[in-house]
């Protein structure tokens, strides 16, 4: 008996450099930059005073932008979420060709570059690009679109095909376990398509689609390249701002406060997105 | 008629949706050879200038050295530190095993960003002076997850019976490992590893921020961005895009992993 205590003992050790990397460089920061964002600064030295000023200036001051910053990410969550089913449901029901050939483009998009695929709307968008030549060439337009590039429109494109790959993934790898079969069961004995669809798939995968929702809608909350590349001056999300304090401005404290104001508004967002599934996609 | 109907339009949408979502890719890589510095079609030539002109550059050669040091660093490390989790993850009880994976997943879900400004706010007050050192340690915290995923679920289907014979025979913990364990998820751990790459290398926000002085390949070309239209982005973009899609290629053909 003894041996085997000591051996799982022994066993857990393993478990220690693991631990030492999610306490020491993750938990840790995270709890030291909560404590931050209750002290301030003065003459560029943390003043080591708790206090409430920094989320009482967030309350008064950024509620419009968190506001802003959440209603655009959470139009990227849904939109990627919609589009990411549509394209899992189709590698998921097509065991052909098209199929494999749609999961390979996924995969490869997963990685390659994030700032080259914002380059890349940018040459797209842009006044001289080849959306706005095509429109001219097709004279769907006289003049190019300003608008496609700097704008919240971009921003939303952007993101969306950015995080499309990020989200189909996990929906296809909960509709794959799915046994077809038991779904022409329901058909053969007179469900609609939709039916087979809102009662036997959709509750299934709902875990798989809060996970799509919630990547996309945290990395757009997060997200400060994709608005300042894209998105103009008008279009501020609450990354620049909370980038700003640890460049030019240098205030961590209502940085830090500012990061945790916009994840409780996405803690709460994500949550509301679960009941909200939770309760159109039940099985029935 | 309807469903035929409701069939090709997802068809449709679909494709348009996979369309849109590489067509960046795909223009990146075929405007690196354009002959012209506008980015339009048609194309009248082709042309290595860009590439030329960026493998010209000093910059370009320090920024391939850091990533380099740093992608292998963060690979290296994030599997054998996730491998080590992974072995003892498999064998704990369904609950427990299930409160680990989501405790240490949390990162996966954190934007970027808050990973990067808690990290620089600990390591200021600290005085721990930034260097690749501490673009590696913060890329440890992203990269491990995937690879604690990756192999827990690979172990979870592994037989343990050859495992216990091979201790009934009296091998030890260590030698059973090496002589039983390790050549049959060597792949797998391969394939992991090559994932944390990828992302490593893919990083720019956290880089940034961690990063001291110098660049890496995509700090190198938020530097480029910034002083505006160079195609040489372009073949940078194209090589990047080389280089991370042949590393996950390989990785997920390796592990055969499917999200």
């Amino acid at each position: 008996m003894m041996g085997v205590a000591v051996a799982t003992m022994r066993r857990n050790l393993l478990l220690v450099p693991a631990i030492a990397v999610l306490g020491g460089l993750f938990l840790v920061p995270l709890v030291w930059f909560l404590v931050v964002s209750f002290y301030r600064v003065s003459l560029f030295q943390l003043v080591h005073e708790p206090n409430l000023a920094n989320y009482a200036r967030i309350w008064s001051d950024y509620l419009g932008p968190i506001g802003y910053t959440a209603g655009i990410s959470a139009l990227i969550a849904v939109v990627t979420t919609l589009l990411a089913f549509v394209v899992a449901h189709l590698i998921w029901s097509r065991g052909d060709g098209w199929g494999n050939f749609l999961l390979g483009a996924t995969l490869l998009t997963l990685f390659g570059g994030y700032l080259v695929k914002i380059y890349a709307w940018r040459t797209l968008l842009g006044r001289e690009g080849i959306v706005n030549n095509t429109l001219v060439g097709l004279h769907l337009t006289d003049n190019p679109i300003d608008a496609l590039l700097y704008s919240p429109l971009a921003v939303v494109l952007v993101l969306v095909s950015y995080l499309l790959p990020f989200a189909i993934l996990p929906v296809y790898g909960a509709l794959r376990p799915i046994d077809p079969t038991s779904l022409e069961a329901a058909r053969d004995l007179g469900a609609s398509p939709w039916g087979v669809l809102r009662d036997a798939v959709l509750p299934r995968i709902v875990p798989a689609l809060l996970t799509a929702f919630a990547l996309s809608f945290l990395v757009s909350a997060g997200d400060y390249v994709t608005p300042r590349m894209v998105g103009g001056t008008r279009t501020q999300m609450m990354g620049n701002f909370i980038e700003s304090q640890f460049g030019l401005r240098m205030n961590m404290p209502l940085g830090a406060a500012m990061t945790f104001s916009t994840l409780l508004t996405s803690i709460a967002v994500i949550a509301a997105a679960w009941i909200g599934m939770r309760t159109f996609l039940r099985a029935k | 008629m309807k469903q035929h109907v409701a069939r090709n339009l997802g068809l449709v949408v679909g494709i348009l949706t996979v369309v849109f979502m590489t067509a960046p890719l795909v223009l990146v890589v075929l405007f690196s050879f354009n002959d012209s510095v506008v980015m339009t079609f048609p194309i009248k030539g082709l042309t290595f200038d860009w590439y030329r002109t960026l493998l010209s550059r000093d910059d370009f050669w320090g920024a391939l050295r850091n990533s380099v040091i740093v992608t292998l660093a963060v690979g290296a490390g994030s599997t054998v530190i996730g491998t080590l989790a992974a072995m003892v993850i498999v064998r704990m009880r369904p609950r427990v095993s299930a409160l680990a994976m989501s405790l240490f997943g949390l990162p996966m879900m954190m934007p970027p960003l808050v990973l990067a400004l808690a990290l620089l706010t600990l390591f200021s007050a600290l005085g721990v002076r930034l260097s690749l050192m501490t673009v590696v340690l913060a890329h440890l915290t992203f990269t491990m997850p995937f690879v604690i995923l990756i192999v827990t679920a690979r172990l979870r289907d592994f037989d343990t019976a050859m495992l216990d014979s091979a201790r009934d025979l009296g091998a030890s913990p260590w030698t059973a490992f090496r002589s039983v364990t390790f050549p049959i998820i060597r792949p797998t751990l391969f394939g992991a590893g090559l994932i944390a790459m990828a992302l490593s290398l893919d990083d720019f926000i956290i880089t940034f921020f961690m990063l001291g002085g110098g660049n890496t390949l995509p700090t190198l070309v938020w530097g480029m961005l910034r002083t505006g239209v160079d195609p040489s982005i372009n073949a940078l973009g194209a090589l990047i895009l080389l280089a991370t899609l042949g590393t996950s290629a390989l990785a997920l053909r390796i592990t055969g992993y499917r999200g």
